[in-house]
């Protein structure tokens, strides 16, 4: 009954997909009823069916590994360690995240699936699931597994660029979740594209090294960003300075008033009378020559214009204001922004 | 004396405004016996309101006397009631229509005239808008004289400058009506009121 638990734990995840999986899966469920009846002799046959290259079928990597992992188990039980060890290490090599469970596999069988693990040295990485992660609050989980100790170094890139940013460097012996923050190694968030998780170990028992990589990609999911408002231009703005021409033009007003009057006062004015108050437009013309000239030497030497500069300076501390507002409330929907991360194949599409 | 200034653009923003006047008047008749000259003081005030952006009625009353040293002439007294419509065309000109009625008295006799012009107003602004200058001209085609036949030549003009500072508008205007009368027999009456004008406005505020 142990061994039925065993064989239905193991392929419980495996679901036919195909007619030459569900002859796969037929022939590894009859072998698992052998093994279940410790009918080792008939149930080696079939398993090593499925591992031949000779198989007709559609052999699935799980498969595979459940394969080698019930050769082993089978091979423990007749005696033949070596050749468990051999079939255990298969597995291994094949899918560095397998394992025994220790409730339903028999100390003898762990302990030679753990000297494969000690004679076999790889690395690897599971890929990602796609996942929404909110950086400010969650993290990016890798699992990363080496089959017995070795140094490790994981580290993750953008595949555009060469400078990445290491999440662990050290020795790892068995799985590992390694968390992300989103951040790359400028502390800046992982901008959208496409990113490489790149595993590398050198044994600590064995001469050997190994590295395992994924790839995956990031989007942003972003409140869209409101534009700031734009420079503004001299339509926008009143002439702080008068021009030259405006002191030439108050001059000639000035002068042009002193001529009304004395044009009133000489040709509207009748002959026959012999006058016309003449002092008086004589007073008002001067006047007005005095004040255009005046206005004009007013203009020139001062040709500044205070009130629209003060109306001008107004208007660009409002645009200032608003464009304030409107950075800061883009940098909150930044700072807002949510990874979506999916798997991907390679490189590029 | 005939015609009283305006309101400047920056009283115009207020609806109501109030002014007082102070007037030097010369009067100028010929009438057959030589120029008659008679000048003196005439002091008036009034108000105008603001209808809208383009439209503004004006009230005016105005008194004063005028005195003269001709042989035979006498000293008169003036008084005026005037009323003025002034639609603005563009920002720079304005058409006005005025109608008064103007008495002289003396001890000998008291001699009314009711007259209707029509004229432009040319506005220019100067030293940034603090200073206008202020030029009009105008026909007066209804004349009215008591014992005299209507004027063959009726026209009027000023021109003169208007100081603007905080609601107060300080204005000095030269101006001369003409009224050129046809001839009795071999004698032509001609009379021409000059005067220079001190005028203060002063916004009161809307209504």
């Amino acid at each position: 009954m142990k061994h039925l638990v065993l064989l239905l734990g193991l392929t419980g995840s495996m679901v036919p997909r195909l007619g030459a999986q569900g002859s796969t899966q037929d022939l590894l469920q009859q072998a698992s009823e052998f093994y279940e009846r410790l009918d080792v002799e008939r149930a080696l046959p079939l398993l090593r069916q499925i591992v031949s290259p000779n198989w007709p079928f559609e052999v699935t990597s799980g498969q595979r590994v459940d394969a080698y992992k019930y050769l082993g188990a089978c091979l423990a039980l007749v005696g033949k360690r070596d050749s468990a060890t051999l079939y255990f290490r298969a597995a291994v090599e094949r899918d560095p995240f397998a394992d025994l469970d220790p409730a339903i596999f028999t100390p003898a069988q762990l302990r030679l699936f753990g000297e494969a693990r000690r004679l076999t040295f790889a690395v690897a990485v599971r890929p990602v699931a796609p996942a929404r992660i909110d950086p400010r609050t969650q993290r990016l989980t890798f699992a990363v597994v080496t089959t017995h100790a070795g140094s490790v170094e994981i580290a993750l890139r953008p595949v555009s660029s060469d400078s990445a940013v290491s999440l662990f460097r050290g020795v790892n012996d068995g799985p590992r979740d390694v968390a992300w923050d989103g951040l790359l190694a400028d502390r800046h968030l992982a901008p959208p594209g496409r990113y490489e998780l790149r595993v590398t170990g050198s044994s600590q028992l064995l001469r050997r090294a190994d590295s395992a990589v994924i790839y995956f990609e990031i989007r942003h999911e972003i409140a869209p960003l409101e534009d700031t408002l734009p420079e503004l231009t001299a339509r926008d703005l009143l002439p702080e300075q008068l021009s030259k021409s405006a002191a030439t033009r108050d001059l000639l007003r000035g002068l042009g008033v002193a001529g009304a009057a004395l044009l009133i006062s000489d040709v509207l004015a009748s002959r026959q009378l012999g006058g016309s108050l003449k002092l008086g437009s004589a007073a008002v013309a001067g006047t007005a020559v005095a004040t255009g000239a005046v206005a004009f030497a007013g203009d020139r030497r001062h040709p500044a214009i205070p009130g629209n500069i003060v109306a001008n300076a107004r208007r660009r501390a409002e645009r200032a204001g608003q464009n304030a507002a409107i950075r800061g409330r883009n940098a909150a929907k930044t700072a807002a922004t949510v990874l979506l991360v999916t798997p991907a194949a390679g490189v590029g599409p | 004396m005939g015609i009283a200034l305006s309101p400047g653009q920056a009283l115009a923003q207020r609806a109501v405004t109030a002014f007082a006047s102070l007037s030097v008047a010369e009067h100028r008749v010929e009438a057959g016996y030589g120029v008659e000259r008679a000048w003196g003081a005439i002091l008036g005030g009034g108000a105008s309101l603001r209808l809208g952006t383009r439209v503004e009625l004006g009230l005016r009353v105005q008194g004063g006397r005028l005195n003269t040293s001709a042989p035979g002439a006498v000293d008169r007294d003036v008084g005026e009631v005037g009323l003025e419509a002034d639609v603005r065309v563009v920002p720079w000109v304005t058409f006005r229509v005025g109608a008064r009625r103007r008495t002289y008295s003396s001890v000998i006799a008291r001699q009314g005239w009711t007259m209707v012009d029509v004229g432009p107003e040319v506005r220019l602004a100067f030293a940034r808008g603090t200073i206008s200058g202020v030029t009009r001209v105008a026909l007066v085609p209804v004349v009215s004289v008591s014992g005299l036949p209507r004027p063959d030549v009726a026209v009027t003009g000023a021109t003169g400058l208007q100081f603007r500072r905080r609601g107060l508008t300080l204005g000095t205007l030269y101006s001369l009506e003409r009224y050129d009368f046809p001839a009795d027999g071999a004698i032509a009456r001609v009379e021409q009121l000059a005067a220079v004008t001190l005028r203060l406005d002063v916004g009161l505020g809307r209504r």
